[in-house]
């Protein structure tokens, strides 16, 4: 009787809190579907068309893009410039993140507080406004890095010109922007370590390099593995910096998957194709997440 | 203890997948945002745009006029005009001016398009894109209304040619005449004792001696690209005149045509010998950065569209006043007619998405840039508006100089990035930075370029 009485009163505590996380959740699913899945949705619907972007008719073509896609050079150049910058970005934001968070762990954070707001400045920029900045300081027409050149006696860097450099000039303006990001992302896991794993380490007699090296590090790792993985995103996904310094060009030697699906979509009145692009994209970058973080946990286990 | 290890590893893919998909589907905005529009368009009914409602719905007795006139004289010239029809139209119809930042104004055109909410009228460059617009129903064909406007015969027939397509009129001319030419820096000049060139030959010794003196020849940022096909476009007509081009565009000819090839060569002969800037590819027009050459004087010559007049008088009518221009010279033995010009007569056309009594006011609206008075507020701000008698209103001598090559010319070809369709246009570009860059061959662009157009054609078809 009054484990019955019970059952029920559980049931409907489920049931109150099942109503109360529908209530809680609707606003949330109603902006993700209107403006994420329904957005998804209609990019795989368009890419069907041929369409110019205004035409009220446009032309049924089945997987003609797709097809077209696949054979593009241009889309895959496009596709391998955006895993350079992953790979670098990867390899270069989170070090460096984590050896200034480690500086500023390490020396006690009140003393280092200057750092800690210096570093973390060009976060706080625009990317638009980081671009623009950029492409002055290094134009070969009187940008700083030409004019200390000439100044030591060289000839003008032509950095955002030459067709080689250009992307490795970009990744490096990426990493200034988004370092501070890692930067804080690690001052946030190591002030997840207990005071007392500190004081332990430090009472058996481990140096700090010692410290870093077996304790902070196995512990930060589930942090950095996934700041890797927002840095993948972010890589493959990346539009708005290289749009305003180099617009995708000299050639094809700056362009993404992104400014490729603009230029597509905008500049060529190809809609139907730039919403191919911008869906094998989707299709891209979600599976290479889903293999890397699959790939992760294998390891985890 | 393993559990709860792989419960947060599980909340981090589910946050993890759903940043991904948060990211992707921000990506998919731009061209999502254009369907959703199609969705609209389509259910407000029959396919056909002809009755695109009015944005807001609202007071249907209001023109919506979008254009970029968001500075100097020419926002002094579209206010006026505003200001004008608005007081003494008898139509009963007012326009409202939308001014846009050029920059984007082609994409929110596009945007707006999309989604039902096409201006009743707006501007465009005419050629490619303006061609779009009009297949796709957002321009009327204005004909009959503008043979009934008391100023029709004041047009350069030239400004309503680029207006047309096949034969019919979709865009009234209203702004500029722009070609496409040399200024160069009279007191440089003076000082290395060079004189304006008849020919190619001369053009280039003119550049070695300049380099001797550790001038740059052109002053030219070309990241912007279009700067660096004023040149390929002026070398191609002075090779072979404009029916290569023409062939070209038509199916009938090849952009591997040896004109076209020729340009690319002789530019990458005149990057070798260092006649651009360092780093030309990496410049920006945009902000500026070929200008301020001139200004440093650090550069000899400057080839662009003939609106660097307003540009270096509004910047400073000191240095304008050592500016002087010439026509590209002509290349000896060619063949070709020097007196060709490459620009536009008109810069920027007025097209129409609206019917009935509404469309015959656009028109008159449309119509009263030709006013006398409304010329005068051009020629003041710099501009040579595209219509008979200006040239000889004008009294800047480097204005005159220009106004008088682009009026002998027997065929003034639109700019191939706005003449070209849009996909043929960005191949063209695209190619003609890197013919700039060293990294492709004159032969590359050009098959590039070719196979764009051909792939242009037979989808047309």
């Amino acid at each position: 009787m009054t484990k019955t009485a019970t059952t029920s009163l559980q049931r409907k505590r489920a049931r109150e809190t099942h109503v109360a996380a529908a209530v809680f959740l609707a606003p949330v699913v109603v902006l993700l579907a209107v403006f994420i899945f329904y957005p998804i949705f209609d990019t795989f619907h368009i890419s069907t068309f041929k369409w110019n972007g205004i035409d009220a008719n446009p032309v049924f073509i089945g997987l003609g893009n797709w097809a077209a896609l696949l054979k593009d050079g241009a889309f895959w150049i496009a596709f391998r410039n955006n895993i350079t910058i992953m790979v670098c970005s990867i390899l270069v934001q989170i070090p460096l993140g984590l050896a200034m968070a480690t500086f500023l762990d390490f020396g006690g954070t009140k003393k280092l507080n200057v750092f800690k707001i210096l570093w973390f400045i060009p976060l706080l920029m625009s990317s638009v406004a980081i671009g623009f900045l950029f492409t002055y300081a290094l134009a070969t027409n009187g940008g700083i890095v030409s004019t200390i050149s000439r100044f030591l006696g060289g000839k003008n860097i032509d950095l955002l010109g030459n067709p080689r450099l250009a992307l490795f000039t970009v990744i490096m303006v990426i990493a200034w922007q988004f370092t501070p990001f890692y930067m804080v992302y690690c001052m946030a896991a190591y002030t997840n370590i207990p005071m007392e794993v500190f004081e332990a380490s430090i009472i058996d007699g481990a140096t700090k390099p010692q410290y870093f090296r077996h304790i902070a590090l196995p512990l930060l790792m589930p942090s950095l593995k996934s700041a890797a993985i927002l840095s993948m995103v972010g890589s493959l996904k990346y539009f708005d910096l290289i749009y305003v310094m180099t617009g995708g060009g000299p050639g094809t030697s700056t362009e993404l998957m992104a400014t490729y699906m603009y230029k597509q979509s905008f500049k060529n009145f190809n809609m139907g194709y730039g919403s191919a692009v911008a869906a094998g994209m989707f299709l891209l970058i979600t599976c290479m997440a889903l293999a890397t973080m699959r790939l992760i946990n294998q390891k985890e286990g | 203890m393993k559990r709860t290890h792989v419960t947060v590893l599980g909340k981090r893919a589910l946050a993890v997948a759903l940043g991904v998909v948060c990211a992707v589907g921000l990506a998919a905005c731009g061209s999502g945002s254009g369907s959703g529009a199609a969705a609209t368009t389509a259910a407000s009914g029959g396919g056909q745009t002809a009755a695109a409602p009015a944005p807001g719905g609202g007071d249907d007795k209001t023109i919506e006029f979008w254009h970029i006139a968001t500075e100097g004289g020419h926002k002094v010239k579209v206010e006026a005009a505003i200001e004008k029809f608005n007081s003494t139209t008898q139509s009963g119809y007012k326009v409202v001016g939308v001014p846009i930042q050029n920059d984007t104004y082609k994409e929110k055109l596009v945007i707006a398009m999309s989604s039902g909410e096409c201006p009743d009228a707006y501007v465009s460059w005419s050629g490619g894109p303006m061609n779009e617009y009009i297949n796709s129903g957002f321009a009327r064909e204005l004909d009959a209304l503008f043979d009934a406007t008391p100023n029709k015969d004041k047009y350069l027939e030239g400004a309503l040619a680029q207006g047309r397509l096949d034969g019919k009129l979709y865009g009234i001319p209203y702004h500029n005449t722009s070609i496409s030419g040399v200024f160069y820096n009279t007191e440089i000049f003076a000082k290395y004792g060079l004189e304006e060139p008849k020919t190619l030959e001369d053009l280039e010794k003119i550049c070695d001696t300049l380099l001797e003196n550790d001038i740059i020849p052109f002053a030219l940022a070309n990241g912007s690209k279009w700067t660096g096909s004023m040149y390929f476009m002026s070398l191609a007509a002075r090779k072979g005149g404009l029916e290569p081009f023409q062939k070209a565009v038509a199916g009938e000819g090849t952009f591997e045509d040896a004109a076209f090839i020729y340009a690319g060569e002789k530019i990458q002969e005149w990057v070798k010998k260092g006649y651009f800037p360092e780093g030309v590819n990496s410049l920006s027009e945009d902000d500026g950065q070929a200008k301020q050459l001139m200004y440093q004087e650090a550069a000899g010559m400057l080839l662009c569209g003939s609106w660097y007049t307003g540009t270096f008088s509004d910047d400073s009518k000191e240095f304008y006043a050592k500016v002087n221009w010439f026509s590209f010279p002509e290349i000896t033995g060619s063949g070709a007619d020097p007196k060709i010009q490459i620009g536009t007569v008109g810069d920027q056309f007025i097209s129409m998405n609206c019917d009935g009594d509404k469309l015959k006011a656009a028109v008159e609206f449309a119509t009263i840039f030709s006013d006398d008075d409304m010329i005068q507020v051009g020629i003041d701000n710099g501009t040579v508006p595209p219509f008979k008698g200006v040239v000889d209103q004008l009294t800047d001598p480097c204005t005159v100089k220009i106004m008088q090559a682009a009026a002998d010319a027997p065929e003034i070809q639109l700019w191939y990035d706005q003449y070209l369709p849009p996909a043929v246009a960005t191949a063209h570009l695209d190619g003609s930075q890197e013919i700039f860059g060293l990294t492709k061959t004159p032969e590359q662009a050009a098959k590039m370029m070719q196979d764009a157009m051909a792939k242009y054609n037979s989808e047309s078809k």
